[in-house]
C-alpha cells in the first residue's frame, strides 16, 4: 500500500516537479532557515558579550577589599624606647621608627632588619618632651620638641640606586634647618605638645609650653644677589590660655591651626599671616561622656578625623552655614568599634584610613564612599601603633608584646559604594551634601566625585525636552500623512521625512551648537512667540480654509491643502523672527535672556536643554513618524469603511477606530524614539555645554551618560576607578535601554493582541 | 438532524411567502434611482440606472462578477465618495430627498442607511462597544441607554445567546458567522432606515450563511434590506424583489418569483439558467 503511495508520487506527472529539484528546494530551505537562526542568535550572543564584557570591567569597583597577614617579627631595637610614629616609604620596603628616646630606627619592612640607626643629638639634662609627624605627612618630616623650649626637626629620606639592575634603597635622615635644636620658648620651658609645617622655604612650629601657645615661623628667604639665605623667624603666642590643650595640628597649606582641648572644644585658627593668628570660630565635636583618643587629618588637610572612647571616628569639615559663616560640620561618623581608638591613619592619596581599636582590630575605612572595606583582628596584645604604607597597600601594627605585624592590602576601588554612585554625598567643604559628577582636577589632593545621578537625570532631561517636542510633531505629522493626504503627495512626504533621519547626527549637533544656540539666544522672543504663533496661525488657516467659497476650494485637490500650508508657515515662521528684536526691545528692554536673569532669576546658558530638545527632537522625529505612519496607514481599509458607514465623520473614524487599532505601532514608535534620545550621544555632546547639573529648567545645560563616556573614556587611565565608573555609566545606560524596550516590547505585543485587526 | 434543519428552513420560507402575501397592499417606495451614472475616472461603471426600492422590503442585486451592484449598492449611503476618481450623476431619492444633495450631510445620510460588508469588519473592541460603536459616535454615552440597546441589538441580530455572558470580551474572539451577525447588530443599534448587505454571507460557512438568511427574514419587519448576492438561490430564497444587473447596466427588475419563473429579458434567463456568470 504505502509502496503503492511512494510510487505514485514518484512517477512522473508533468506536474510534479523532480525529485532534484525538489531536494535542491528543501536545501535552499533549511540553508535560509539555519542562516536565519545562526544570524538571530549571533546578534543575542553579541549583545550578551557586551553585557558581560561590561560587567567584568565594573564588578571590581564592588569587591571588597582583602587583606593578608605577610610576616610578623620582633621589634628591631627593642630597647630604644616607646614607638612614637611608624612610616614606611613609596616602594613599602623600608619602614621607620622613631622613638621617645630620639631613635630613628630603619628596618626592612618585610623582614624587620635593621638597616640604620640613628640618634638625634639631644643635649645633656635636657630630655625629649613631646613629638610631631610634619605637615604635609608625605615630605616625611618630623619634630621633636624638648623640655628646654627647642625643638630638632628631621626628614626621613630614601635614596633608591639601581646597582646590578636591582633597586636598592638606602634612608637617611636630613635636618632641613640645621642639626641645631630651634629655639621656640625663649623663657626655656618644656614644648609639651607640638604641630610643625615643613615646606623647603618656610617651616611653621606651634607648641604649646605650659599655658601658653606659640607659633614660630621659619621663613627662607634668598636675597637677589647674595648666595646664602637668611632666615626670619616670626614668633607669636596665641592669645589662649593653653591649659588643658590636647592635640595641636596645621594643615599642609599652613593656613589652619586647629586646637583640640581635653573637654573636647575644637578651635580653627587662620594662621595664613603667621604675625597675626585669628581665631576663627571653635566648637564641640565630642559627644558628653566620651574622650577624644586619636585625631587625624583626612587626606588633603580639609577634614579632621576624631576618634573617642566609645570607637566612633567622625569627620569634620569647615562648611559655610546658613548664615554663610563658616563653622565645624560633623559631615559623617563611623562607628567602627566598641572599644576606644587607639589611632587613625589617613592614606596619602585617597579619603580612605586605617582606624586601630584598643582591642587589637584593624579596619580600612573610606571616608565619602562610607564603606568598611577591612575589619581584621592583628596580634594578641594590645596595639601601640601602626602605619599605613603611601600607596596604602601594606600596613604595619605594633603591638604591646614587642611585635610588628605586616600586612598586605589589597584595594583598587574603595571610593565606590551605592551611596557615592546614587545618593546625596556630603563632600569636604561643600556647604551641604549634594549629587555632584566631578570626576578630575588639577590638584593632586582632588577627591573625584562619582555621582550617577545628575548623568541620568541629564539623560532623562535631554530626552524629555526631545521628545516634547518631536513627539506631537511627529505623531501629528504621522497622522495626517497616513490618513488625510493625498497619496502621491505622501509617496513624496514620506521618503522626504524618512530621509532626515540619515542625516548625520554629527552634522546636526555642530549646527546645533555652532548656529542654533547663539541664533536662539538672540531671538529668544521670537522662538516663544513662534511656538505659540505658529499652531495657532495653522488652526486660523483651517478654519479660514473650511468657510473659503468652494470655488477656490476646488482649485486644489483633496488632500494636497498641505501645500498651500508650507508656504503660509514660512511667512508665519519669518514673521515671528522679524519682530523678534523688535519685541525684546519692546516687552524685555533690549534682551530677553537678560530680562528672564533680571526678572525672574532664571539663569540662560547658551547651550541648554532647549537646544537639544529641539536638535535632538529632529534627530529623533524621522524615526517615530516612519513607524507611527506605517501603523496608521496599515490599518485595514474596512476598518475605516466600517465606521464610516456607521455613520462616523473622518475624525471619529481617526480618533475611534484608526489610532485604536495602530497604538501598538504608535507605542513602539514612541518607545523606539525614546531608546534613540536616550542613546543619543553626538547631537548632546556638542549643544548641551556637557555641565552636570541637577537643574530641570529648560534654559541649563545638562549632561547625558552617552555624552559623558564620550568625552571622558579618552583621558581616563585603564583600570583605574574612574575608567571603571564610566563602564559602570555604559552598563546603566545599556541596562536603561534594555529594560525600556523589553518593557516596551511587552507592552507592545499585549496591545497587539487586544487591538489587532483581522 | 439535518433534515430537520432543512424542513424547518422551509416552513420558515412558506411563513414568508404569506406574509409577503399579506403586505402586498402597501407598496411605499423608500429609495427611487433616477437616471444614476458613475464613472470610475474615464470607465463607466454604472449605465443609467433607475428603479424604485419599495419599503420594508428585501431587493436583491444579482449579477455576474464586475457587473456593477456592488456600485450601486454603495451609491445609496454614498461609499463610493471615499472612492477618489468616482464621479456620479443622476439622482437618489431617500424619502424623497436627492442623498447627493449638496446640502446632504453625508455622516447623517449613513446612519440613516446602515451597510453591512462582504467581510466581517468588528473594530478591535469588545462585543459590547462594537456595538455601542454607532451610538457613541452619536454622543450618546448614558450606560442605561447603551446596555438596552446592545441587548436589543444583538437579540435583534440573533446573536445575544451567544455572547450575552462574554459582553466585554474581544469581539476578535468570535467565529466568522457570529462576528458577521455582530456587524448587524452593529448596524441595526442605530436604527436606520435602510440595511445595505454587500454580500453578507459569501466568506461564510453553510450554516451561519443559514442563520444570517433566517436574520434577514426577521430584519425586514423593521427595515427596508437591500441585498447584493452572486449566489442566486439566496437572493431566490430572501429577496422579495429582485434586480438582475449586467456590464453596468440594469437589465431586469422584478417581483423575485416572477424573475426567476418567468424572465422577461433573454439575457436574465441566460443567467439564472447558468449560461454565464
Amino acid at each position: 500500500m504505502s509502496e503503492q503511495t511512494a510510487n505514485s508520487i514518484s512517477s512522473p506527472a508533468k506536474s510534479v516537479p523532480s525529485k532534484r529539484y525538489q531536494q535542491w528546494r528543501l536545501m535552499k530551505d533549511s540553508l535560509a532557515r539555519y542562516s536565519v537562526v545562526v544570524g538571530g542568535l549571533g546578534v543575542i550572543v553579541a549583545i550578551v558579550l557586551i553585557f558581560f564584557y561590561l560587567l567584568y570591567v565594573v564588578l571590581p569597583l564592588f569587591e571588597s577589599a582583602k587583606a593578608s597577614p605577610i610576616a610578623e617579627y620582633d621589634l628591631p631595637e627593642k630597647n630604644a624606647g616607646k614607638t612614637l610614629l611608624l612610616e614606611a616609604e613609596e616602594q613599602n620596603e623600608v619602614a621607620v621608627r622613631f622613638t621617645d628616646s630620639g631613635n630613628i630606627n630603619f628596618f626592612a619592612l618585610a623582614s624587620g632588619k635593621l638597616l640604620l640607626n640613628q640618634k638625634i643629638n639631644v643635649p645633656d639634662g635636657v630630655r625629649i618632651s613631646s613629638f610631631a609627624q610634619g605637615s604635609p605627612i608625605n615630605q616625611g618630616a618630623v619634630a621633636y620638641g624638648l623640655s628646654d623650649g627647642k625643638v630638632i626637626i628631621l626628614k626621613h629620606q630614601y635614596k633608591v640606586t639601581y646597582p646590578n639592575n636591582s633597586r636598592q634603597i638606602t634612608p637617611s635622615v636630613a635636618y632641613p634647618l640645621g642639626e641645631q635644636a630651634l629655639v621656640i620658648d625663649d623663657s626655656g620651658a618644656a614644648l609639651e605638645k607640638l604641630a610643625v609645617r615643613v615646606e623647603p622655604d618656610s617651616t611653621t612650629i606651634a607648641a604649646k609650653s605650659g599655658n601658653k601657645i606659640h607659633l614660630v615661623n621659619f621663613a627662607k628667604e634668598q636675597a637677589l644677589f647674595a648666595d646664602e639665605a637668611t632666615t626670619n623667624r616670626t614668633a607669636v603666642t596665641l592669645d589662649v590660655t593653653a591649659d588643658g590643650i590636647a592635640e595641636l595640628l596645621i594643615d599642609k597649606e599652613g593656613r589652619e591651626l586647629y586646637l583640640l582641648n581635653n573637654e573636647g572644644l575644637l578651635s580653627a585658627y587662620d594662621i595664613s599671616d603667621k604675625s597675626s593668628p585669628k581665631l576663627k570660630h571653635e566648637q564641640k565635636v565630642v559627644e558628653a561622656g566620651q574622650t577624644i583618643t586619636s585625631m587625624a587629618f583626612l587626606n588633603g588637610d580639609l577634614s579632621l578625623l576624631i576618634g573617642d572612647s566609645a570607637g566612633r571616628v567622625s569627620q569634620w569639615t569647615q562648611a559655610k552655614n546658613e548664615l554663610n559663616q563658616l563653622s565645624f560640620k560633623k559631615i559623617r561618623s563611623f562607628n567602627i568599634s566598641t572599644q576606644a581608638i587607639v589611632a587613625i591613619k589617613a592614606e596619602q592619596r585617597r579619603k580612605g584610613f586605617l582606624v586601630v581599636d584598643a582591642g587589637g582590630n584593624v579596619s580600612l575605612h573610606h571616608s565619602t564612599a562610607e564603606r568598611e572595606l577591612i575589619k581584621q583582628q592583628v596580634g594578641a596584645a594590645t596595639p601601640v601603633a601602626a602605619l599605613i604604607s603611601p600607596r596604602a597597600n601594606r600596613f604595619l601594627l605594633e603591638t604591646g608584646d614587642g611585635k610588628l605585624h605586616a600586612w598586605n592590602i589589597e584595594n583598587e576601588h574603595p571610593e565606590v559604594s551605592f551611596k557615592s554612585l546614587w545618593q546625596k554625598v556630603w563632600y569636604e567643604s561643600y556647604p551641604k551634601p549634594d549629587y555632584i559628577w566631578q570626576s578630575s582636577s588639577a590638584s593632586n589632593d582632588f577627591e573625584p566625585k562619582y555621582s550617577l545621578t545628575p548623568l541620568v537625570f541629564g539623560t532623562l532631561k535631554a530626552a524629555f525636552y526631545a521628545m516634547s517636542f518631536a513627539l506631537p510633531l511627529a505623531l501629528m505629522g504621522a497622522i495626517y500623512t497616513a490618513y488625510f493626504m493625498a497619496p502621491p503627495m505622501r509617496q513624496i512626504v514620506k521618503p522626504a521625512i524618512e530621509l532626515m533621519g540619515a542625516l548625520p547626527t554629527v552634522i546636526l549637533g555642530f549646527l546645533a551648537g555652532l548656529w542654533l544656540a547663539p541664533f536662539v539666544e538672540k531671538n529668544l522672543a521670537g522662538l516663544f512667540l513662534s511656538l505659540f504663533l505658529l499652531p495657532v496661525s495653522v488652526m486660523l488657516f483651517a478654519l479660514f480654509w473650511q468657510y473659503l467659497p468652494k470655488k477656490y476650494q476646488q482649485k486644489v485637490p483633496e488632500g494636497w491643502e498641505a501645500i498651500v500650508l508650507i508656504p503660509f508657515i514660512i511667512c508665519v515662521a519669518w514673521f515671528t523672527f522679524a519682530i523678534s528684536p523688535a519685541l525684546e526691545s519692546f516687552l524685555f528692554s533690549g534682551s530677553m535672556r537678560d530680562w528672564f536673569n533680571r526678572e525672574l532669576g532664571i539663569g540662560y546658558d547658551q547651550r541648554n536643554a532647549l537646544i537639544v530638545g529641539i536638535a535632538m527632537g529632529f534627530a529623533v522625529i524621522p524615526t517615530i513618524f516612519s513607524i507611527a505612519e506605517d501603523a496608521i496607514f496599515s490599518v485595514p481599509k474596512h476598518l475605516t469603511v466600517g465606521s464610516l458607514a456607521l455613520g462616523a465623520t473622518t475624525w471619529q473614524t481617526m480618533t475611534k477606530v484608526v489610532l485604536l487599532t495602530a497604538s501598538p505601532g504608535i507605542f513602539s514608535a514612541v518607545m523606539i524614539g525614546l531608546g534613540r534620545a536616550v542613546g543619543e550621544t553626538m547631537i548632546v555632546l556638542m549643544a548641551t555645554g556637557n555641565t552636570p547639573v541637577m537643574d530641570f529648567s529648560v534654559f541649563q545645560g545638562l549632561r547625558t551618560l552617552a555624552a559623558n563616556v564620550a568625552v571622558e573614556m579618552p583621558e581616563s587611565e585603564v583600570d583605574s576607578t574612574h575608567y571603571r565608573v564610566l563602564f559602570l555609566t555604559a552598563l546603566v545606560l545599556f541596562l536603561f535601554t534594555f529594560v525600556v524596550n523589553t518593557l516596551a516590547e511587552v507592552i507592545r505585543q499585549r496591545l497587539r493582541e487586544k487591538y489587532s485587526s483581522l | 438532524m439535518a433534515t430537520e434543519h432543512v424542513r424547518t428552513h422551509a416552513i420558515d420560507m412558506n411563513s414568508i411567502l404569506r406574509g409577503r402575501d399579506k403586505n402586498s397592499g402597501q407598496n411605499e417606495i423608500c429609495i427611487k434611482v433616477e437616471n444614476l451614472n458613475l464613472h470610475y475616472g474615464q470607465k463607466q461603471a454604472l449605465h443609467n440606472i433607475s428603479m424604485d426600492i419599495l419599503k420594508q422590503r428585501v431587493t436583491a442585486y444579482i449579477g455576474p462578477s464586475g457587473c456593477g451592484k456592488s456600485t450601486l449598492l454603495r451609491c445609496i449611503n454614498r461609499m463610493n465618495d471615499l472612492v477618489d476618481s468616482a464621479r456620479i450623476d443622476g439622482k437618489i431619492l431617500l424619502d424623497n430627498e436627492n442623498i447627493y444633495d449638496k446640502s446632504v450631510n453625508v455622516a447623517a445620510l449613513r446612519r440613516r442607511v446602515g451597510m453591512v460588508f462582504q467581510k466581517p469588519n468588528p473594530f478591535p473592541k469588545s462585543i459590547f462597544e462594537n456595538v455601542a460603536y454607532g451610538l457613541r459616535i452619536q454622543g450618546i454615552n448614558d450606560k442605561r441607554t447603551l446596555d438596552e440597546t446592545v441587548e436589543e441589538a444583538l437579540k435583534g441580530a440573533a446573536l445575544w445567546d451567544e455572547v450575552k455572558d462574554r459582553l466585554n470580551d474581544n469581539a476578535l474572539g468570535l467565529s466568522g458567522g457570529q462576528q458577521q451577525r455582530l456587524v448587524i447588530a452593529r448596524a441595526i443599534a442605530i436604527e436606520p432606515e435602510v440595511l445595505l448587505l454587500d454580500e453578507p454571507a459569501s466568506a461564510l460557512d453553510p450554516i451561519s450563511t443559514l442563520k444570517i438568511e433566517e436574520l434577514i427574514n426577521e430584519l425586514k419587519e423593521k427595515y427596508t434590506i437591500v441585498i447584493v448576492t452572486h449566489n442566486m438561490q439566496q437572493a431566490a430564497r430572501v429577496s422579495d424583489y429582485t434586480a438582475f444587473m449586467y456590464m453596468g447596466e440594469l437589465i431586469e427588475i422584478g417581483n423575485t418569483n416572477q424573475l426567476f419563473t418567468n424572465p422577461k429579458k433573454k439575457q436574465t434567463e441566460d443567467y439564472i439558467t447558468g449560461r454565464y456568470g
